[in-house]
C-alpha cells in the first residue's frame, strides 16, 4: 500500500466487523433498541440481488457453477479444513441450509452432568429468550417436539414445514424403532413472513434459495440500509485492531478498501465500541494479526487462548433400504429430527448425539450396467431403474459431540500471506484425550442404533460412513471461547473481551463446545445476547 | 481427410489460447445445432422409446442448449470443508462434435449415407461398440462424459421428467410446487410403454 495514499477515517458508535448472520443479529438488535450510529465492515463483495437468483440457481443446477460468483478473496487457500471459502455480504449463511435446531440444556453443563468437557458460564435458560428472538428475526418454521426433549417457552414463529408423504412414512418407521421424531425446525417460510415468500420446496436451499423463502442475512442488511440505520462497507478488509494509546480500549480498526485493480485504499474505522463478528476463523485470525508491543500475543489474548479450543461435531451416516414405496424429490432437504439421544441421563460412558432422517435415492439412480455387467441402452436403463426403485432408501445421520483439545487450534501461517502481506490462518482440529478415547465407542453405538432401526423396518443398512473429510468437524466454532476466568478464556459470558472493555466478540468463536446439532441458531442467540449487553452498557 | 468438426477439435486441443478455444466452442455448437439429425438419431438409441418423438425432440433441443450455454473456467460451487476452489474444465463441445462426425463416418463404412439413416438396431450396435471400447461403466456428470452418447443420456436422466417416469408419479423434483401438497402421495403419471 502506498504511503502517499490518503487514509479515510470513518467514525461511529459501534463498528461491527463482518456481515454474516451473527453480525446481522447484532446490528438488528442495536438498530431496534438504541440510537447508535452503526457501521458494518465486510471484506467480501455484495451478494447478487434476489432478482438474479433464479438464473444463478439454473446455472448451478445445469453446470454446477457457484451461484455466488466471486464470493471469495483471491489467494486465501489455507492449510487445514476451512468450512467454506465464501466471504461476501451475508457470509456463509448465503449458502446455508437454514437448519435451526436449538441445542439442549445439557450442552452447557457437560462437566457437571457427565464429567466431560467444560461447562459454559451460561445456561440454556440464560440463552432461551435469545433463541426465541433469533427464531423470530429469521423466521423459523418448526414443530414443538415432546416438551421433555424440546424445551421452549413460546411457540415457533411459524407452523412447521409440512412432512412430505415420504417423511410421514419414514416417521412411522422410526416410531417402530422406538424413536420419536418430528419436523426439523428451519429458517424457511412455511407462510409468507418478514416480507419474503412461502417456500415452494424446489429443494436448492443449500446453496441458493431463488425466492427468498430461506432466511439469509442480506435481507436484514437490505432492510437496515433502506431504513438508514446502518452504513455497510463491502470489499473492506479489516487488517488490524489498534489499541488506544493510554488505555486497553480499542481505538480503531485499520482496514483496506479493496479495488479490482490494485491492493486498495486504506480506511480507518474509529468507534466507541467494536464488535468482531467475523466467524470462527477470521475473528481469532484478526485478533492474532493485531499483535503490538503492548499485546505481543495479539488483542484479547492475555490468556493465550485466542485461536485455541476450536470445536465442532462429527457424524455417522447410514443409508438404509426399506420396503417402502418412496418418491424422492418431494422436498429432499427437509428432514425428521430427534433429540432423544441428546438428552440422555448420565451413564458409564459419555455419548450424546442427534438423529435426522431424510428421503434418499442412494444407490437407486439410473445406471448403465446391469448387475451382470451388461451395458444397457434405451428402454433397458429405464426398466432397470424402475425395478430398483420399487422400494425406498432412507438417509440417517447422527452428529455426536467432540470435546476440543487446547491444541485444536488456529495459528498464523507465515508461509502463506494475503495480498497485503498478512499471514493467513492455519487450522487443525484435535480431540481432547477424553473425547478421543470415546470415539470408537461412539461410532460403534451409533452403528448399532442404525442396525436396529433397519431391523425394525425389515430393512438393510446399505452403507455407513462419516460424511466429513479427514480432520474436519462440522459447524465449527470456538477460537475465542467464553468463560468467567480471564486466564483461561478470551471473552466473558456476554462476549466482552476480558482484556478490552469496549470489544465484543460474538457468535461462533465464543462457543466453549460444539454440541451435536447444527449450530448457527445458537451462534445467533449468543450474538443477540452480546448485543443486549452492549446496548445495556452503552 | 479431417472433417471440419474433427479439425476444430484438434485445433482447440492443440492451441489452448482462450480466444481460439472460445471460437472453437462456438463453431462446434453451431455445427451440432445446425445439423441435429445425428444427435436426434442418437437420442433414439439412448432414451427409452416411451418418451416418443416429442420427448426425443425435447431432450435433443435441451441438450443442445446445454452445450451452447457451457462456460469454460466458470467458478464451481465451493467445496464444503476446504478452501480449494474449482473451475469448469475445457469445453466438451468440440470433442462431442467430432464424435458425432465419427458416428456418421462409421455409418458410411457400413454403406449408409449417415448414422441417422441406419435402422435403430444398427445404430445401437455402433453405440454399444463405442461405449464398450471406452469401458463406460456409469452415467457420468454431463460435462465429464467421455462420449456424446453418455452426455445426452446423463443430461436427460437428470431431468424431473426422467424421474417422474421412473416413479410413474408427478413428483416434479426441483421445481416450484405448493408446500401443502407435499403431504400427499404424488399423483400417478400414466406412462405409455412401447
Ligand atoms: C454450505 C453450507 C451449509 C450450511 N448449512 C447450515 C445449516 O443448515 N444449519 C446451520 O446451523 N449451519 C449451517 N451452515 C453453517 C453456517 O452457515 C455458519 O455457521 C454461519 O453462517 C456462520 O456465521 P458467522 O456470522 O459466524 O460467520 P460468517 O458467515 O463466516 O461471517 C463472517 C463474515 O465476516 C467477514 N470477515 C471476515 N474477516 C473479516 C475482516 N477481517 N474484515 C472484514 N470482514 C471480515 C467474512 O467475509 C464473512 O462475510 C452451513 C454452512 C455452509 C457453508
Ligand atoms: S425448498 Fe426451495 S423455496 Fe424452499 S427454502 Fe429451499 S430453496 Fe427456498
Amino acid at each position: 500500500m502506498s504511503s502517499s495514499v490518503k487514509r479515510t477515517v470513518v467514525e461511529s458508535d459501534v463498528c461491527i466487523i463482518g456481515s454474516g448472520i451473527s453480525a446481522a443479529m447484532v446490528a438488528d438488535r442495536l438498530a431496534r433498541t438504541t440510537s447508535a450510529r452503526i457501521v458494518v465492515v465486510e471484506a467480501g463483495d455484495e451478494a447478487p440481488p434476489l432478482g438474479q437468483r433464479y438464473a444463478l440457481r439454473d446455472r448451478y443446477l445445469q453446470y454446477g457453477e457457484s451461484p455466488w460468483p466471486n464470493d471469495h478473496l483471491e489467494g486465501y487457500e489455507i492449510e487445514g479444513p476451512l468450512q467454506s471459502r465464501s466471504m461476501q455480504v451475508g457470509g456463509l449463511a448465503m449458502h446455508w441450509g437454514g437448519v435451526t435446531p436449538r441445542w439442549s440444556p445439557e450442552d452447557f453443563r457437560t462437566r457437571s452432568l457427565f464429567g466431560v468437557g467444560t461447562d459454559w458460564p451460561l445456561s440454556y435458560d440464560d440463552l432461551e429468550p435469545f433463541y426465541q428472538e433469533a427464531e423470530e428475526l429469521m423466521g423459523v418454521a418448526g414443530e414443538q417436539g415432546p416438551a421433555s426433549m424440546d424445551p421452549r417457552s413460546k411457540p415457533f414463529p411459524m407452523s412447521p414445514i409440512p412432512l412430505t408423504y415420504n417423511l410421514t412414512l419414514l416417521r412411522e418407521w422410526t416410531a417402530k424403532a422406538g424413536i420419536t421424531m418430528w419436523s426439523q425446525p428451519v429458517a424457511k417460510n412455511s407462510r409468507p413472513y418478514g416480507g419474503r415468500a412461502e417456500c415452494c420446496r424446489n429443494d436448492t436451499c443449500t446453496p441458493i434459495c431463488p425466492i427468498g423463502a430461506k432466511y439469509s442475512p442480506d435481507f436484514t442488511w437490505d432492510r437496515l440500509r433502506a431504513a438508514r440505520r446502518i452504513t455497510l462497507y463491502p470489499r473492506t478488509l479489516v487488517r488490524k485492531l489498534v489499541l488506544d494509546e493510554r488505555s486497553m480500549r480499542i481505538a480503531g480498526a485499520e482496514a483496506v478498501q479493496r479495488t479490482r485493480t490494485d491492493t486498495g485504499t486504506p480506511v480507518e474505522f474509529r468507534a466507541k465500541r467494536f464488535v468482531v463478528a467475523a466467524g470462527y476463523v477470521w475473528s481469532a485470525h484478526l485478533l492474532l494479526l493485531s499483535a503490538s508491543s503492548r499485546t505481543p500475543a495479539g488483542i484479547a489474548n492475555r490468556s493465550g487462548t485466542v485461536g485455541k479450543f476450536l470445536t465442532g461435531h462429527r457424524n455417522q451416516q447410514a443409508f438404509i433400504s426399506l420396503p417402502l414405496r418412496l418418491f424422492p424429490g418431494m422436498n429432499g432437504q427437509h428432514s425428521l429430527l430427534s433429540k432423544q439421544f441428546m438428552r440422555t441421563p448420565p451413564s458409564d460412558r459419555y455419548l450424546r448425539h442427534d438423529l435426522r432422517v431424510w428421503e434418499s435415492s442412494f444407490g437407486r439412480g439410473p445406471r448403465l450396467r446391469a448387475d451382470d455387467g451388461t451395458l444397457m441402452l434405451g428402454d433397458d436403463i429405464m426398466r432397470d431403474w424402475r425395478a430398483r426403485t420399487r422400494t425406498g432408501v432412507a438417509r440417517v445421520r447422527a452428529y455426536y459431540d467432540v470435546v476440543p483439545d487446547r491444541s485444536s487450534e488456529l495459528t498464523l501461517d507465515t508461509t502463506r500471506r494475503n495480498a497485503w502481506g498478512d499471514p493467513l490462518p492455519k487450522l487443525a482440529f484435535r480431540d481432547a484425550p477424553e473425547s478421543a478415547a470415546l470415539r470408537d465407542y461412539s461410532i460403534a453405538t451409533i452403528r448399532t442404533l442404525f442396525e436396529s432401526m433397519a431391523k425394525a423396518g425389515n430393512g438393510t443398512v446399505l452403507q455407513t460412513v462419516e460424511d466429513d473429510g479427514p480432520g474436519w468437524q462440522d459447524h465449527p466454532a470456538g477460537g475465542c471461547r467464553m468463560g468467567d476466568d480471564g486466564s483461561t478464556s478470551v471473552v466473558d459470558r456476554w462476549g466482552r473481551a476480558h482484556d478490552h472493555e469496549n470489544l465484543f466478540i460474538v457468535g461462533a468463536p465464543t462457543c466453549v463446545s460444539g454440541s451435536c446439532a447444527n449450530a448457527t441458531l445458537t451462534f445467533c442467540a449468543l450474538a443477540l445476547r452480546s448485543a443486549a449487553e452492549l446496548a445495556r452498557s452503552s | 481427410m479431417l472433417s471440419r468438426r474433427t479439425f476444430l477439435g484438434t485445433l482447440a486441443a492443440a492451441i489452448p489460447v482462450a480466444a481460439l478455444v472460445r471460437r472453437a466452442h462456438a463453431l462446434a455448437v453451431d455445427d451440432i445445432t445446425a445439423s441435429p439429425r445425428t444427435l436426434h438419431a442418437l437420442a433414439e438409441v439412448m432414451l427409452p422409446a416411451e418418451v416418443g418423438r416429442a420427448g426425443t425432440d425435447g431432450a435433443t433441443t435441451n441438450f443442445q442448449r446445454w452445450i451452447a450455454g457451457y462456460r469454460e473456467g466458470a467458478e464451481l460451487l465451493h467445496g464444503y470443508g476446504t478452501s480449494a476452489l474449482e473451475r469448469s474444465g475445457p469445453t466438451p463441445a468440440t470433442r462431442w462434435a467430432a464424435q458425432l462426425d465419427a458416428l456418421d463416418a462409421m455409418a458410411r463404412k457400413k454403406g449408409s449415407p449417415s448414422f441417422a439413416a441406419l435402422e435403430l438396431d444398427r445404430r445401437r450396435e455402433i453405440v454399444r461398440a463405442e461405449l464398450t471400447a471406452l469401458n463406460a461403466d456409469r452415467i457420468p456428470p454431463v460435462e465429464r462424459a467421455p462420449h456424446v452418447a453418455l452426455a445426452l443420456l446423463a443430461h436427460w436422466y437428470a431431468t424431473p421428467d426422467a424421474s417422474d417416469r421412473c416413479y410413474e408419479a408427478r413428483i416434479g423434483k426441483e421445481t416450484c410446487r405448493p408446500l401443502a401438497s407435499s403431504a400427499r402421495r404424488p399423483m400417478p403419471l400414466t406412462v405409455v410403454r412401447t
